[in-house]
């Protein structure tokens, strides 16, 4: 027992936690905090149900060192949008019937979203939104709705000003 | 030890201390205190699979980040790829969209985005994987790694670097800074090309990567296909000596020169036929792109 403190921002606000060197940010947001929002499944960086957004960008985490993650911002999927306030990916995702069981949809919106916001509002092609998912797994839609509700999130999105859209 | 799904999610049996050194001078010197004990930590990609795994127990891991490793420089002559420079860097770097273009190309399928957005260019050379997609099209540019150690910088070319499958010539407290090559001349084009089993989030079955300069050098070289990502010399040099007429035959050469292996995703024979045919289409993509002035 060799625990250290540390010091995390998720969704904005600062926690200050005693965690084992070992511990991946996964374990840290699910059993230290009980952010059960983000998934675990496979743990080895193959089905991305585990997504965060670390300073703004899509990573794994189930295989990245809570500590790996000091002094950078985190978003959980609970850091998006409540509902009565959704965000423009998680209103896609309902509208056009994209989720199932629902156990990849964080990851796949998280995802979805890092990949957006690094286009600055762009809309992507079909092909594009498929290649910048394919590190998150759904085994139970298809895809195609999936698909369909980013590229309508990215057009609603593109139409936004500048700094809303970095929010 | 119970087998239910929960084991899955047990921690590494073996525990690490973890160091965040505040210069390569002093990650360097900790790691020769701790010799065997000790790893270096960039993106962990691999090394925190392999932790899990229990194929590695190391004592202690050894921070890369915030060492000011994270710099791709462009000087009149050449570029620099720091070592904890990111695939996803690689892959948006305005220098490596034309000429230079197989780098984006071989770094843009490297596992998923969440794996290019924290995976690094060091790791990816230093796992010293026979697959390993940047590897090929480095060797291709005749790349040059720097090394710091004890007493300074040295370097090396990245062929005699690689020795193989895990193995390099790095010493165990030496740190891989930088990845270096020179800027190849305007009329000169890149190409990489992958082979696996799916189109994305898959390792490689075979890869190959080839550089050709209009009235100069050719390179060619194929990863997943040996112990090591080699190069092929002599298609390289029927290449140079008779140009686009020796593209399929540099791909013949290229399937003899290989020693894959059989394994789960290919057999040795379909990865033989790959590279023949891989070669000559990257060969025949670099030639087309010098000549529509796209290199
Ligand atoms: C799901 C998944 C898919 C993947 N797909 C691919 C793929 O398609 N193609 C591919 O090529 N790879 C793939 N990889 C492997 C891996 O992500 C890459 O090789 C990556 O570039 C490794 O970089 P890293 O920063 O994560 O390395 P780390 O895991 O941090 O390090 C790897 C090894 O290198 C050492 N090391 C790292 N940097 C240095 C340095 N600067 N100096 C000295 N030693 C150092 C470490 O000690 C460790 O032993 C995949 C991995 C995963 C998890
Ligand atoms: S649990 Fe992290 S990618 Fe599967
Ligand atoms: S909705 Fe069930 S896995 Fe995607």
């Amino acid at each position: 027992m060799t625990r250290q403190a540390l010091d995390l921002t998720i969704n904005g606000e600062s926690h200050q936690l005693m965690v084992e060197p070992h511990w991946s940010l996964l374990h840290v947001l699910r059993r230290e905090l009980g952010m059960t929002g983000t998934k675990e499944n496979c743990l080895e960086a193959e089905c991305g149900v585990c997504t965060v957004l670390l300073d703004g960008k899509a990573v794994n985490s189930c295989i990245l060192l809570a500590e790996q993650a000091r002094g950078r911002s985190i978003v959980t999927i609970e850091g998006l949008g409540d509902p009565e306030h959704l965000h423009p990916l998680q209103a896609a995702f309902i509208e056009h019937g994209a989720v199932q069981c629902g156990y990849c949809i964080p990851g796949m919106i998280l995802t979805a979203k890092s990949f957006l916001d690094e286009r600055h509002g762009r809309v992507p092609s079909e092909a594009e939104v498929r290649e910048a998912l394919s590190g998150t797994l759904c085994r139970c839609t298809g895809y195609q709705k999936i698909v369909d509700a980013v590229i309508a999130a990215a057009r609603q999105m593109n139409s936004w000003p500048e700094a809303a859209r970095k929010a | 030890m119970s087998l239910n799904a929960s084991s899955r999610s047990a921690p590494p049996a073996m525990s690490f201390s973890f160091h965040r050194p505040g210069s390569l001078d002093a990650a360097i010197a900790f790691a020769r205190e701790q010799g065997d004990a000790a790893r270096f930590l960039a993106g962990g990609t691999d090394l925190i699979i392999q932790i899990n795994r229990g194929r590695v127990a190391p004592r202690h891991l050894i921070s890369l980040d915030g060492l000011g490793l994270d710099r791709i420089d462009e000087a009149a002559t050449e570029y620099a790829i720091g070592a904890m420079v990111t695939h996803d860097a690689v892959v948006n770097h305005p220098g490596f969209q034309t000429n230079l273009v197989a780098l984006a190309q071989a770094s843009a399928v490297v596992g998923g985005r969440q794996v290019r957005n924290i995976a690094t260019v060091g790791g990816n050379i230093v796992n010293a994987s026979p697959a390993a997609d940047l590897v090929p099209v480095l060797l291709a540019l005749d790349a040059t790694v720097d090394l710091r150690g004890l007493n300074g910088t040295r370097s090396m070319p990245l062929d005699r670097f690689l020795v193989e499958r895990g193995r390099t010539e790095r010493r165990p407290e030496e740190i891989l800074t930088a990845v270096r090559f020179d800027k190849p001349p305007a009329a000169s084009a890149t190409w990489f090309l992958k082979a696996g089993r799916r189109k994305a989030m898959e390792i490689s079955v075979i890869c190959v990567a080839a550089q050709l300069v209009r009235g100069g050098k050719a390179r060619i070289a194929i990863g997943a296909a040996a112990s090591r990502t080699v190069r092929v010399p002599d298609a390289e040099v029927l290449v140079e000596r008779q140009g686009a007429a020796a593209f399929r035959e540099a791909g013949r050469i290229a399937a003899d020169a290989v020693a894959p292996i059989d394994d789960v995703r290919a057999s040795a024979r379909y990865r033989k036929l790959l590279v023949a045919a891989l070669v000559e289409r990257a060969l025949v993509a670099c030639a087309g792109r010098i000549e529509r002035g796209e290199a």
